[in-house]
C-alpha cells in the first residue's frame, strides 16, 4: 500500500498509538485499547453527584499552555486545578480534545482514541483526570456520536472500499434527494445535507458541515464501535460524556430526522453500558430542542430515566436575557411552566453562555428579532442562528446585571454550567472569525500573554483580549484574587452559598408570581432525607429601576426569612403579603425555616 | 357575647360615619341619610359571623350594600379575618343554604375547603378575598337586583370552554325584596397574574428612561408583542361570547340611538367642562360621520368596561376579568347588547393613558411627549392587528370600521373628561389631548 493513501495518513499521529496504525488481514483497522494505558484513580462514589454539581466548561486550548507552543494543553489545565477547586467547581466539561483536523473546533473528530497532539497525549489526559479526582473534581468530555471528520480512517476506508468492513459505516446514496424534510443546521455555510464524494462516486449525508459525514447507525457495527469508544474512555476513568448532537443519529424518510424512536433506542443501549459496567458515570445530552422533546432524552420516568442523566435546557437561556431586557419575568416563568417534570434520576444542565453562539433556535421568529436588536446591534455579532458574544459584553459590562444573571444561573432549577472566563467577566473579540470571538485565552495575570503562555505573542493560537475595558492588563484572575469585592470573589462566594443549600440543587421549583411583572420570585423546596424541609426563596429584580414587591408567603406565616449571603434576619412573615424592595437588578436569597404540617390550612 | 340583633343595632348607629370611609362605598359624593337593615343572616354562632344587608338612603338615591360583620374585632369588619372568611368557602364547598342565602359551587367544580382567606390589597370597588393560592371570592359590595352580568357572562364563557377567563367555580346568591341578588362569585385565582396596566407601564417606564434617542420598537421593554397577544385574547373572548349567547345585527334605529346617546353625553360634559368647548363641533361631526358612513354592525354581549386594568397576564397568556360592565351605568344599560368595537375602543384609550401617565403633572417635554405618542401608536396598532387575527368574520379588523371605532373612542374620551374634571384635574390633559389628536387626524 502506498504510504500517503494509508487511512491514517491525515491524522498527524505518527509515534503515538492511533486508529489505523495497522490493518488486519480482513481489512479491520487496529485501534488503541484502554489496557495499553494507565488508568486514573476513581472519583468518590456518589451516584447522584451530578444533581448538585457546579460544572465549568473549559477549552483545553484556551486555558493554559504548559510547553510554550502558544496553545493550551492538558498539562496546562492540570496546573490550574487548584484554582478551580478554590472556585468551588465540581465537574469540568471539556469540549473535544481528540485528534482532529480542527475545521469545527475539534467536533470533527478524526480519531476517537487519540488526543490532538498539540494538547498532549492519552497519558497527559490520565494525569489530568487523576489530579482532578484527587481534588474531588470530576471530568466529562464531549463525544460526538453523530458524525466523524472526513479525515477519520473509517471514512477513508468507507469511500475507498464500499464492499469492505467500513463500506456501510456512513450514509451513502446515489442521489441527493432523500430525507428532504430535514432542515439545514449551519445555514451560513451549507446549502444541502448531501455532498458528492468523487472517490466513491456517491453522495454522503451530513447534518452539519460537509466535512463531517454522519455515521450510519442502522449498521450494528457502527453501534458497537461507538459503544466501544465509550468504554475506552470510561476505562481510563472519565466521569461521563456530553453527547453532542444526539437528536440526529438516525434518518427516516418523511420525517425531519430529529428525535426519532431508534435514536432513543440507541441511547438506551449506551445507558445500559454505563449502568452495568460504569455506575456513577453520566451521560449529558446536547439536544437543542423544546423542553417537551428534550425530556424524551431522559428516558422512561417509570424507572427514573434510562437514557441520559442530564440534558441541557436550551430554551431557558435566551429567555433569561429576554426577561431582563423586557423587565418582565414572563419569558422565564413561561418556559419553566412549559417544562415538564423530569424523571427522578435526572437533572437539567443550565447555562448562560458556552463556546457556541448564544443560540436562538428555540425561540419564535419574533423573539429572535428581538434578541438580535437588543443583543447584537452590530451584525458581526451574529453567527448562524445566534449571537457570538460573551456574558460581560452582552450585559454591557454592568456588574449588577452580571451578578443578577449569575444568581439566577445558580438558583434556577438545574445544575449550573459556567463558561471559563465568565467568572472574571472576560470580554470577546468580534473581529475574530466564527465562534472564536468567545474562545480567546484565559486571562490569568497582567503579564505577557495574560499569563496564559510563555510563547512569543505572535505564536499564540488567538490573540488575548486587549481592549481598554476587558483587556488582560486590567482584567485577570490575579487582580481579582487580590480584590475582595471582585466579580471572581463574589462568584466564588455565591457558589459556596449555593452548596450550603441543597434546595438550590434538587429542590422543587415554585414560581411565586406576584403583582409586579419585573420581579421574578420563586421558592426551591427540598425535603431532606430526615424529613426536614429546606426552603430557599429567591427574589430577582429584572428591572434596572428599584422595585417593590408583595409576595404571598402565607404558607410561611411566623417564619423569619434569613438572607443567605450575610445571614441578616428579615421581618417575620405575617398575615399580610410580604413586602420587599429591591434595588435595580438586585436580588435576594433567603432561607425560609421549616414549615409546620398545617401549612396554609387553619 | 352580644345577641345578633344587638350587634346590628349598634352597627347601624355607626354606619353613617363609617360607610363614606370605605373605599368600596359608591356614594361618597353626597351625605349619607338613613341606613336601614334589610336582612341579617347568622352564618356562624361562635365566633360570630353575620351577613348583613343594609339600605342606604342618600338624597334621591337608595342602594343596598352588604357587610360581613363580627364582634371579634372592634371595627366589626370580618373580611380581614382569615378564619371567618374561610367559612364562606366551606359553605360553598358544601353547597349550603342558610336562611335564604345559597352557597353553591358550579355543578362540576370540586372545591377544597379549610383554607384561610385574606383580602387582596389592591384598591377596588368590591371586596375580594383570596383562599390559599387557589380561589378568589368577589363580594359585590353594592347589590343590584336581577342577574349579575359578571356571573352570567363568566358562566356562559366557561360553558363554551373559553380559555381567556379565570374560571368561575362558585357563587353566593340570595333574595332581596322578592328579587334575586348576587352576593359573591368564586373564581380560580391566578397567583402569577399581573394586570395589564402594570405590564404596560413597565414598558413605558423603560422607554422614557432611555437616554439615547430610541424608538419604541428598539426599546428593550417593547410591549408590541404583548399588545398583539392581548388583541388576540380580546377577540377570542368576543367570539366565545357570541358563540355562547349569540349576536344581532344592529338596525338603523339602534345605531341612531347609540349616536344620540353620545351626543347627549357630549352636551352634558361640555356644559360642565369649559375646556372641552373648542372640540365640540369636531366631536359632533365625528359622531355624525359614524352614523352616515357606517357599515352594518353586529351587537352582542361584550365586556363593557375594558381597559388595561381589567386584563391579567399569566404564564398561559392573557385573561379578561370583571365583566360587570360600566360601573356607573344602570343595570339595564349594562346588560344591553353592544358592539364589540366598544371594548376595542376602551383598550385603545387605555393604551393612551398608559403612554401618558408618567407625564401627568410634569413640565412639558417634547421628547418625552413624542415617545409617549410613539409608544401608544405602536401598541394600539399591535393590539388591533392581534384582534384582527383572531376576530370572528362579522367583526374582523377593527380598523375596517374606522369611523365607528373613532366615535366610540371619542365618546369614551368625553366620559374620561368628565371623570378627570371631577376627580383628578391634573389628568384632564390626557383625554383632552387625545380628543385634539383624534379629531385632528380625522379631519
Ligand atoms: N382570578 C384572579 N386571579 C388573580 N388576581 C385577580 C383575579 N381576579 C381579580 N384579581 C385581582 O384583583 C383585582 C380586583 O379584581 P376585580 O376587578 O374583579 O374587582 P373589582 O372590585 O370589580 O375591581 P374594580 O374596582 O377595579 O372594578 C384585579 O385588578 C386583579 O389584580
Amino acid at each position: 500500500m502506498q504510504e500517503d493513501s494509508r487511512p491514517d495518513a491525515a491524522l498527524g499521529l505518527e509515534g503515538v498509538p492511533h486508529t489505523g496504525e495497522a490493518i488486519t488481514a480482513d481489512g479491520l483497522l487496529v485501534e488503541p485499547q484502554a489496557e495499553d494505558f494507565q488508568h486514573a484513580k476513581q472519583a468518590p462514589k456518589n451516584p447522584d453527584w451530578f444533581k448538585g454539581a457546579v460544572f465549568y466548561e473549559v477549552l483545553v486550548r484556551a486555558f493554559t499552555d504548559s510547553n510554550g507552543d502558544g496553545t493550551g494543553d492538558l498539562r496546562g489545565l492540570a496546573s490550574r486545578l487548584d484554582y478551580l477547586e478554590w472556585l468551588g467547581i465540581d465537574c469540568l466539561w471539556l469540549p473535544p480534545f481528540y485528534a482532529s483536523p480542527l475545521r469545527d473546533g475539534g467536533y470533527d473528530i478524526s480519531d476517537f482514541r487519540a488526543v490532538l497532539p498539540e494538547f498532549g497525549n492519552i497519558e497527559d489526559f490520565v494525569y489530568l483526570l487523576d489530579e482532578a479526582h484527587r481534588r474531588g473534581i470530576r471530568v466529562i468530555t464531549d463525544l460526538v456520536l453523530n458524525h466523524t471528520s472526513d479525515a477519520h480512517p473509517w471514512f477513508q476506508q468507507s469511500r475507498m472500499d464500499p464492499d469492505g468492513p467500513y463500506g456501510d459505516y456512513y450514509v451513502w446514496s446515489d442521489d441527493d434527494s432523500r430525507y428532504a424534510d430535514a432542515r439545514i443546521i449551519f445555514v451560513d455555510t451549507e446549502t444541502s445535507n448531501w455532498t458528492y464524494d468523487p472517490v466513491r462516486g456517491q453522495f454522503y449525508w451530513h447534518r452539519f458541515f460537509s466535512h463531517q459525514p454522519d455515521l450510519n447507525f442502522e449498521n450494528n457495527d457502527v453501534q458497537e464501535a461507538m459503544l466501544d469508544t465509550l468504554r475506552f474512555w470510561l476505562d481510563l476513568g472519565i466521569d461521563g460524556f456530553r453527547l453532542d448532537a444526539v437528536p440526529y443519529l438516525f434518518e427516516e424518510e418523511g420525517t425531519n430526522c430529529e428525535n426519532l424512536p431508534r435514536t432513543h433506542d440507541f441511547l438506551k443501549r449506551c445507558r445500559k453500558v454505563v449502568d452495568d459496567e460504569y455506575p456513577g458515570r453520566i451521560l449529558l445530552a446536547e439536544a437543542n430542542q423544546w423542553p417537551s422533546d428534550v425530556v424524551e432524552y431522559f428516558g422512561d420516568p417509570e424507572v427514573g430515566g434510562d437514557e441520559c442523566h442530564m440534558a441541557f435546557h436550551f430554551p431557558l437561556m435566551p429567555r433569561i436575557f429576554m426577561a431582563v431586557r423586557r423587565e418582565s419575568r414572563f419569558p422565564i416563568s413561561e418556559i419553566l411552566a412549559q417544562t415538564p417534570e423530569i424523571p427522578t434520576g435526572t437533572q437539567w444542565g443550565i447555562f448562560l453562555r458556552n463556546h457556541d453562539e448564544l443560540t436562538l433556535e428555540m425561540v419564535t421568529d419574533e423573539e429572535r428579532d428581538y434578541m438580535y436588536t437588543e443583543y447584537a446591534k452590530d451584525p458581526r455579532m451574529k453567527a448562524n442562528i445566534g449571537i457570538r458574544r460573551r456574558l460581560a459584553p452582552l450585559l454591557e459590562n454592568d456588574r449588577n446585571q452580571q451578578e443578577l444573571f449569575t444568581a439566577m444561573l445558580l438558583s434556577l432549577p438545574g445544575s449550573p454550567v459556567l463558561y471559563y472566563g465568565d467568572e472574571i467577566g472576560m470580554g470577546d473579540n468580534i473581529w475574530l472569525g466564527d465562534r472564536d470571538a468567545v474562545r480567546t485565552p484565559m486571562q490569568w495575570t497582567p503579564d505577557r500573554n495574560a499569563g496564559f503562555s510563555s510563547c512569543d505573542p505572535g505564536r499564540i493560537y488567538l490573540p488575548v483580549i486587549m481592549d481598554p475595558i476587558h483587556g488582560y492588563q486590567a482584567l485577570n484572575v490575579e487582580a481579582q484574587l487580590n480584590n475582595a469585592s471582585s466579580l471572581l470573589n463574589w462568584t466564588r462566594r455565591m457558589i459556596e452559598v449555593r452548596k450550603q443549600h441543597h434546595a438550590l440543587a434538587e429542590g422543587t421549583f415554585i414560581d411565586l408570581g406576584g403583582s409586579n411583572p419585573s420581579v421574578l420570585a420563586y421558592k426551591r423546596r427540598w425535603t431532606r432525607p430526615d424529613g426536614h424541609e429546606d426552603i430557599v426563596l429567591c427574589v430577582n429584580n429584572l428591572s434596572r429601576f428599584p422595585q417593590p414587591v408583595e409576595l404571598d408567603l402565607s404558607e410561611h406565616r411566623g417564619t423569619t426569612p434569613v438572607e443567605l449571603t450575610g445571614g441578616v434576619h428579615f421581618p417575620q412573615v405575617g398575615e399580610l403579603p410580604y413586602l420587599l424592595t429591591l434595588p435595580g437588578h438586585g436580588f435576594y436569597w433567603f432561607q425560609l425555616a421549616t414549615v409546620g404540617d398545617d401549612g396554609e390550612s387553619r | 357575647m352580644t345577641e345578633p340583633q344587638e350587634l346590628v343595632e349598634k352597627l347601624l348607629t355607626e354606619l353613617p360615619g363609617w360607610l363614606p370611609a370605605q373605599r368600596w362605598f359608591a356614594g361618597k359624593d353626597r351625605p349619607v341619610g338613613s341606613v336601614r337593615p334589610l336582612r341579617t343572616t347568622v352564618l356562624l354562632e361562635e365566633p360570630r359571623l353575620l351577613h348583613v344587608v343594609v339600605e342606604v338612603e342618600q338624597a334621591d338615591r337608595v342602594e343596598a350594600y352588604q357587610l360581613l360583620v363580627t364582634d371579634r374585632d372592634e371595627s366589626y369588619e370580618a373580611t380581614g379575618d382569615g378564619e371567618l372568611t374561610g367559612h364562606l368557602l366551606d359553605l360553598m364547598a358544601q353547597g349550603r343554604e342558610i336562611d335564604g342565602l345559597s352557597f353553591e359551587h358550579e355543578p362540576d367544580a370540586e372545591l377544597t375547603d379549610g383554607l384561610r382567606g385574606r383580602p387582596i390589597t389592591s384598591e377596588q370597588s368590591n371586596t375580594s378575598i383570596i383562599f390559599g393560592s387557589q380561589y378568589i371570592l368577589k363580594l359585590f359590595r353594592k347589590l343590584s337586583y336581577g342577574p349579575n352580568p359578571d356571573l352570567v357572562l363568566h358562566r356562559a364563557l366557561r360553558g363554551v370552554g373559553c380559555e381567556h377567563i379565570a374560571q368561575p367555580l362558585g357563587s353566593i346568591t340570595g333574595e332581596l325584596n322578592g328579587e334575586q341578588v348576587t352576593i359573591g362569585m368564586l373564581q380560580q385565582f391566578l397567583p402569577d397574574a399581573v394586570d395589564g396596566w402594570a405590564m404596560a407601564t413597565t414598558s413605558v417606564r423603560d422607554l422614557m428612561a432611555d437616554s439615547e434617542a430610541l424608538h419604541a420598537d428598539q426599546a428593550g421593554g417593547d410591549f408590541a408583542a404583548e399588545a398583539n397577544r392581548l388583541g388576540q385574547a380580546v377577540a377570542t373572548v368576543h367570539a366565545d361570547l357570541e358563540r355562547a349567547l349569540g349576536q344581532q345585527d344592529a338596525d338603523d334605529d339602534d345605531i341612531a340611538a347609540t349616536v344620540r346617546a353620545m351626543g347627549s353625553r357630549l352636551d352634558r360634559v361640555a356644559e360642565m367642562v369649559p375646556a372641552l368647548g373648542p372640540f365640540v363641533p369636531a366631536l359632533r361631526e365625528a359622531f355624525d360621520k359614524a352614523l352616515d358612513g357606517r357599515s352594518t354592525i353586529v351587537v352582542q354581549n361584550i365586556h363593557g368596561d375594558l381597559h388595561l386594568g381589567q386584563v391579567l397576564r399569566t404564564v398561559n397568556g392573557w385573561l379578561l376579568i370583571d365583566f360587570e360592565g360600566e360601573p356607573a351605568a344602570p343595570a339595564a344599560e349594562r346588560a344591553a347588547l353592544k358592539s364589540p368595537l366598544r371594548d376595542v375602543a376602551g383598550m385603545l384609550r387605555s393604551f393612551d393613558y398608559a403612554a401618558h401617565q408618567m407625564l401627568v403633572g410634569q413640565d412639558e417635554d417634547p421628547l418625552l411627549t413624542e415617545r409617549a405618542l410613539e409608544w401608544a401608536r405602536r401598541n394600539r396598532a399591535a393590539f388591533c392587528e392581534g384582534y384582527a387575527d383572531a376576530a370572528a368574520e362579522a367583526v374582523g379588523d377593527p380598523r375596517r370600521h374606522g369611523e365607528l371605532l373613532r366615535a366610540f373612542e371619542l365618546d369614551k374620551a368625553v366620559y374620561e373628561v368628565a371623570y378627570e374634571y371631577a376627580n383628578r384635574p391634573e389628568w384632564l390633559t390626557v383625554p383632552l389631548s387625545s380628543i385634539a389628536r383624534i379629531t385632528g387626524e380625522g379631519a
